[in-house]
């Protein structure tokens, strides 16, 4: 039951009338049972400087199974993170440190941290449960040119997140997310995100990402250098120990 | 002398003013208007860093800086009650309020205080940040917690918390490019109306500093000029005893002043040039082209009434006057243009546009001077028996009978006019510079109660950065950076420093579960990076950014201390300097900071001073020289102002008066009103002698130029109402403006005039 996978998977929507419906389109569309891709992940601040990470990420389980080796820079090496998408508990994720020699648990309540000082939050990184959030269906409006469908994603109050609702402008014609916008507890706008898409086998899938932070004037650019689909990515990986090994693209 | 009835040969000049006198009033009346309407362009500039040249080092290095990691201009706001612990439920929750409503006034780029910054501590093995104050009500235990947390960490402190834990601090950013006056009102504003009543405030910081003292000196410059006005105006009216002519006098100044500031707009507004913003340094524009537009209105009437006493016919008088004055008068007026252009090559930037407008004023009173004041004088039916035209003033007959002792002495009064030169000289070497303007304020006074308060209770208001170029995921890199803090830190004035290397070493000793041993620089660069990547996942982005720049290749070590006299400043950058030049793996450092910017600007006023007086000095005697076609002549006349300038600088080494970009300017009104008296006195040496007159030559001389000198003299000494401004620069310059102004006259009615007597007779001039 997802609205969407993880960002670095792909992103995946389906049609419908009411906000709902329109959700569990989205929610029920195909999509790669596992992802190998490599990513470039650009960092800019308020005063326009930037600097680069690498990352390389495998996932299957259409996403609820994902690892991350930092690359690049250099210095950073090896820093790597597991994360496990649970129906029945909390999502798990788990951090290593190569230089402390420190394997570290992610709590449920530092799921606001920021994933690799980007404007990526870890509860960004986690797919949204359909069961979670109330679903609005706004005026249709063009985006770039595009007929969308707009979709007010609202947290129901129990749902531990940083963010009261999401708006989304989903393409009508490929059930693809092309915008969304993210608001705070008090309904202030926090982030803007800018989906790109591109063909891999049958499956439309992100190619790049525009993450903006509105209130600290922050940006990232995430781009997908390299994707491989459903290729065989056992399940064992995703364990504490495949933290410390940088597989080979 | 022109008798009455006697037929006057008109000039040209004077036939034209005379025989449109409405075209001549009305034309300039209606320029004054066109050109001062400029004045709405004026651009007012409180930053000082505008006086440094852009490509001196320590303005390069202050760029970068601002650039890469923000304004280093801060303003703090201290509040508390002495004696009472500030760690308590309601201060925290009013440093709340108040850090929250800074944060959202637009001018204010970023807010820190104990109410908003990160906690970093460990938790399960790991580095963890959270907000050390998480909400505004908090329990005693969360009181507590917070107390510890900041005694344990010192740079938070010292910065945060006032030495007896009796006040909070909280530090004031301002957004890029705004005017430091705008900000200090608005902080200002929220300060008082949320503190004031529970809490003793004290304001402090550079841009505190800079945003209030030059509103606040022209605020008492503004009214003590007014002062000055009227004590000017007491001085012309009991001498010249004719309020109608001394409204025209004032009517020149104050139209030579109006075009000033308008060409200064209107320059602004086409070139968009910073030379022309108005600054603190131009605060003493007026207060110059007072003086001299003064100068050549006074000439001129009291020529018009001298002429009047003689002639008795108004037009003829007029038209003498004209005849007699247009060339000196243009003569003064074209030398203390070339004078103050001179400041061309001063390495201030800003005195290019200080010159250029001055320039232009000057020019203007001369134009006013030769066409709106004769013609002005030409409507009005001058009573002949009316005591200002039958009877010479006191002062007049005073300055005859002062000429009949000199003139006849003139080897005497030459040889004590050199022996108090020789004085004023061996008072040079004690000549202090000082262009702090932390220092402007006696102590004692409010303000400088809140100075001496955040200097004394808190980190200090003077700031020092050193910028380090150098990847600090290298622990060689951070080691220095260290390194280079202790040196900093051997200076007793320095209350404060924090870089990136405290960052990373309390990081260390956070992760490494608060084991002391490990409060240190990691050996490992990866260690480092860990902690820098840990830190960027649970942190905000921005809280390194004051020490670090975005990719960790550019950091900032600051040092923050006490008021420092100018000889502490430039021996404290000379040792920091030392130090960096023994580092080996940093690849480049540089040292700014606003005690770094004060030390240059001493070097910049020093050398300013001097090249604009060698330029000018220079220049006035190349021009006299061309004209009277002489270089004796030329020399002679610069010879009352370079005495006039030695015995006033003389006067300030031995009196204590230190030399700063405000008192700097009383070499500018040295030159611009002595040129005048030299060359009234030349001029009319010259003129009486080519009549054949030469026997009785100086001593006319001197009753026909003394007397307006004298008098010129005494209204500009009504500025000695500076005085008694709150401001002690501004004291200064009252009380100089008194001496410079008798030392100039005083210089060429004995120096010029006994040395042209000597000379006349040994029949070399």
């Amino acid at each position: 039951m997802r609205t969407f996978v993880p960002l670095f998977c792909s992103v995946t929507i389906s049609f419908s009338q009411s906000g709902l419906d329109i959700a569990q389109k989205l929610d029920n569309k195909e999509r790669p049972q596992s992802v190998f891709s490599r990513i470039s992940m650009v960092l800019t601040n308020s005063k326009n400087k930037s600097r680069e990470n690498i990352l390389l990420s495998k996932s299957n389980n259409i996403g609820k199974n994902q690892i991350i080796w930092v690359l690049k820079p250099k210095a950073d090496r090896g820093i790597s993170f597991l994360r496990k998408e649970y129906e029945d508990k909390d999502n798990e994720i788990r951090m290593w440190l190569p230089a402390f020699n420190k394997i570290r648990r992610i709590n449920s309540n530092r799921m606001n941290d920021s994933f690799m000082g980007s404007d990526l939050s870890y509860e960004d990184l986690n797919s949204r449960a359909l069961s979670d959030n109330d679903y609005d269906r706004l005026n249709d409006e063009l985006f770039n040119g595009i007929d969308c469908y707009i979709l007010n994603v609202i947290s129901k109050p129990e749902l531990k997140s940083a963010y009261s609702k999401h708006t989304l402008w989903v393409s009508k014609k490929n059930l693809t997310i092309l915008k969304e916008q993210s608001f705070g507890k008090n309904d202030e706008l926090k982030k803007v995100k800018i989906y790109s898409y591109k063909m891999v086998k049958s499956y439309e899938l992100v190619s790049k990402i525009l993450v903006q932070d509105i209130q600290k004037n922050h940006k990232t650019e995430i781009y997908i250098d390299y994707i491989s689909i459903n290729t065989d990515v056992d399940s064992e990986l995703f364990r504490e120990s495949s933290l410390k090994r940088i597989p080979r693209l | 002398m022109i008798a009455e009835g006697s037929k006057y040969q008109e000039s040209r000049i004077s036939k034209i003013v005379l025989d449109n006198p409405l075209k001549s009033i009305f034309i300039p009346i209606f320029l004054t208007f066109i050109i001062g309407s400029g004045l709405r362009f004026i651009i007012v500039d409180d930053n000082m860093m505008a006086m440094l040249p852009t490509k001196m080092e320590s303005r390069m290095t202050w760029d970068a800086v601002q650039n890469e990691f923000g304004s280093t201009e801060s303003i703090f706001v201290a509040f508390g009650n002495e004696g009472e612990n500030i760690f308590n439920k309601e201060a925290l929750s009013q440093l709340w309020d108040v850090t929250r409503k800074l944060e959202k006034i637009k001018e204010v780029e970023k807010v820190t205080s104990i109410s908003n910054i990160p906690k970093i501590f460990s938790n399960d093995g790991f580095l963890e940040i959270e907000d050390l104050q998480k909400n505004r009500e908090l329990s005693e235990h969360t009181i507590e917690d917070i107390a510890n947390y900041v005694n344990a960490n010192s740079a938070i402190k010292n910065r945060m918390v006032s030495k007896y834990e009796d006040y909070f601090n909280i530090i004031i950013q301002p957004s890029p490019n705004v005017p430091h006056d705008i900000l200090r009102h608005r902080v200002v504003q929220v300060g008082d109306s949320l503190l004031s009543r529970n809490y003793d405030i004290h304001y402090g910081g550079i841009a505190y500093i800079t945003g209030s003292v030059p509103t606040m000196i022209k605020k008492d410059i503004s009214t003590l000029i007014i002062i000055g006005l009227g004590l000017m105006c007491g001085v012309l009216v009991l001498n010249i005893r004719n309020i109608f002519s001394v409204f025209l006098i004032f009517s020149i100044i104050i139209q030579s002043l109006i075009v000033m500031a308008g060409v200064m707009g209107w320059i602004t507004y086409y070139t968009g040039s910073k030379y022309f913003y108005f600054t603190i340094i131009n605060s003493s524009m007026p207060i110059i082209l007072l003086t001299i537009a003064n100068s050549d209105g006074v000439h001129f009437v009291t020529r018009f009434f001298k002429e009047m006493r003689s002639g008795k016919v108004t037009r003829q008088a007029i038209s003498a006057s004209i005849d007699k004055l247009l060339m000196p008068i243009f003569l003064t007026s074209i030398t203390t243009i070339a004078a103050f252009l001179a400041l061309y090559f001063a390495p201030i930037n800003q005195l290019l546009g200080y010159g250029v407008c001055l320039s232009i004023g000057i020019l203007y009173a001369f134009i006013l001077s030769v066409t709106f004041l004769p013609a002005a004088i030409s409507f009005k039916k001058w009573n002949l028996e009316s005591i200002s035209i039958s009877k010479e003033s006191i002062l007049e007959k005073t300055i005859r009978n002062i000429g009949v002792v000199i003139i006849p002495n003139p080897l005497k009064i030459l040889k004590t006019g050199l022996i108090i030169i020789l004085f004023g000289f061996s008072g040079l070497m004690f000549v202090k510079v000082d262009v702090n303007i932390a220092n402007f304020f006696k102590k004692g006074t409010e303000f400088r109660k809140s100075i001496d308060f955040i200097d004394e209770q808190m980190a200090g208001t003077m700031d020092f950065r050193v910028r380090v170029e150098g990847d600090v995921k290298d622990p060689g890199v951070l080691y220095e950076i260290e390194q280079l803090q202790k040196a900093l830190k051997e200076n007793p004035s320095i209350n404060a420093t924090y870089s990136i290397a405290d960052a990373v070493k309390q990081m260390h000793f956070t992760l490494m579960d608060n084991n002391p041993e490990f409060n240190t620089i990691p050996k490992n660069g990866n260690k480092i990076s860990n902690l820098l990547a840990m830190y960027s996942m649970s942190g905000d982005g921005d809280d390194l950014d004051s020490v670090v720049d975005y990719n960790y290749n550019i950091s900032l070590i600051t040092a923050l201390s006490s008021m420092m006299s100018t000889d502490q400043i430039i021996s404290f950058v000379e040792h920091i300097h030392s130090h960096v030049n023994d580092l080996e793996i940093i690849d480049s450092v540089s040292v700014t900071g606003m005690g770094v910017v004060i030390r240059d600007l001493i070097y910049l006023v020093i050398e300013s001073s001097i090249i604009s007086l060698v330029a000018s000095l220079f220049c006035i005697c190349f021009i006299t020289s061309l004209f009277f076609k002489s270089i004796a002549w030329g020399i002679l006349s610069i010879i009352p102002l370079l005495s006039a300038i030695i015995i006033n600088f003389g006067l300030m080494g031995f009196s204590g008066i230190y030399l700063s970009h405000v008192t700097a300017l009383l070499s500018s009104v040295i030159i611009g009103v002595g040129v005048d008296f030299s060359i009234h006195y030349i001029y009319h040496f010259k003129a009486n002698r080519s009549k054949g007159k030469s026997d009785k030559n100086s001593t006319e001389i001197f009753n026909e130029v003394g007397y307006p000198i004298v008098l010129d003299s005494a209204s500009n000494m009504s500025f000695g109402a500076l005085i008694f401004s709150n401001f002690i620069p501004v004291q200064f310059v009252g009380g100089l403006m008194v001496f410079a102004m008798f030392a100039t006259s005083m210089g060429t009615l004995t120096l010029l005039a006994s040395l042209t007597e000597i000379l006349k007779k040994k029949q070399i001039l």
